[in-house]
């Protein structure tokens, strides 16, 4: 008898791991740019800006804030699948990394993460000023949007994004476990 | 059929890198920053492919793609839905793509790094124009 095939659903979820320290200084002190990716139950993908990040005090979990504008879709998606991931960059040294990973909980953002939100947006001004000196303050200032909705998601995996013959290369799990 | 509006062009050009996000036949979604969207004809985009092998795999297991372009003078982005139709190696898109990829990279110190290796041709299947609001103190 033909057994159906398992749909993602219905997966297991994958085991959540440790951010490395390096990426955790990475995350910390300077990436300063983001985008999350989230899919329809159709696999039709979205995408969604996301103002900045937070990791959690067990090294396994990232929270990332997100303006209005761009989570259309978002919590629905999570709801339906819990399927996330997350790129982070160092703009303009271009050193990125992708996490993905599933969907824990959400909610309105709150004074603390605005905080956050603030000093990484402080760090991109900073940074976009070195490539755009021209370019008006409130012009830098803009592209990093006031979040208003906070998802909290269980790392799975780590991905090297920066440009170059290592992109793509997967930093944890470890390609040996 | 949903095609380009002229005003999207000169935001394709602008030199602001875009996202793009896809998603595997097994549910798993992909972001990945591009730093070309090219103007095709009014109904389609061609997608710098140099090493993001991820995106590749996943588009060509599931066309669909979901890219946002920025236009930061304008406080505005947009979101193009695509799908994935072919890749090309040679000819006047690729060509002309790989010109404007050594530009970018000569500007941005990726010299030998940002390489294409193909022109991936994509359908416009939606276009939507976001602006988004100043932070302004709460």
């Amino acid at each position: 008898m033909e057994r159906p095939t398992p749909g993602p659903e219905t997966r297991p979820p994958p085991r959540s791991v440790m951010i490395p320290e390096k990426i955790a200084r990475f995350l910390e002190q300077r990436a300063n740019v983001a985008f999350a990716g989230t899919r329809s139950r159709d696999l039709l993908p979205l995408g969604h800006r996301v103002s900045g990040w937070r990791m959690g005090a067990d090294g396994r979990t990232l929270t990332a804030f997100l303006p209005e504008p761009f989570s259309a879709g978002l919590v629905e998606s999570l709801q339906d699948n819990g399927e996330l991931a997350l790129t982070v960059e160092d703009f303009p040294a271009h050193e990125t990394y992708q996490f993905k990973g599933r969907y824990v909980r959400h909610r309105p953002v709150q004074g603390e993460d605005i905080a956050i939100v603030d000093r990484i947006r402080e760090r991109f001004m900073k940074s976009m000023r070195a490539v755009f000196p021209m370019a008006p303050e409130r012009t830098l200032g803009a592209f990093i949007l006031r979040p208003a909705l906070s998802v909290e998601f269980e790392v799975s995996a780590i991905y090297v994004q920066t440009p170059g013959p290592g992109a793509g290369a997967r930093i944890m799990p470890p390609a040996e476990a | 059929m949903t095609r380009l509006p002229d005003e999207i062009r000169p935001v394709l050009d602008n030199g602001i890198p875009a996202v793009m996000v896809t998603c595997s036949s097994d549910g798993i979604p992909n972001v990945t920053v591009i730093s070309q969207v090219y103007y095709v004809d009014d109904t389609h985009a061609a997608l710098s492919f140099q090493f993001f092998s991820k995106t590749i795999r996943n588009v060509r297991e599931n066309p669909r793609a979901y890219v946002r372009v920025w236009d930061m003078i304008g406080h505005t982005s947009w979101v193009l839905q695509l799908e994935f139709q072919h890749s090309e190696t040679e000819g006047p898109v690729f060509d002309a793509m790989d010109m404007q990829i050594e530009a970018i990279a000569s500007t941005t110190g990726m010299s030998g790094i940002f390489k294409l290796r193909a022109a991936d041709i994509y359908r416009v299947v939606s276009v939507e124009r976001v602006p988004y609001a100043e932070w302004t103190a709460s």
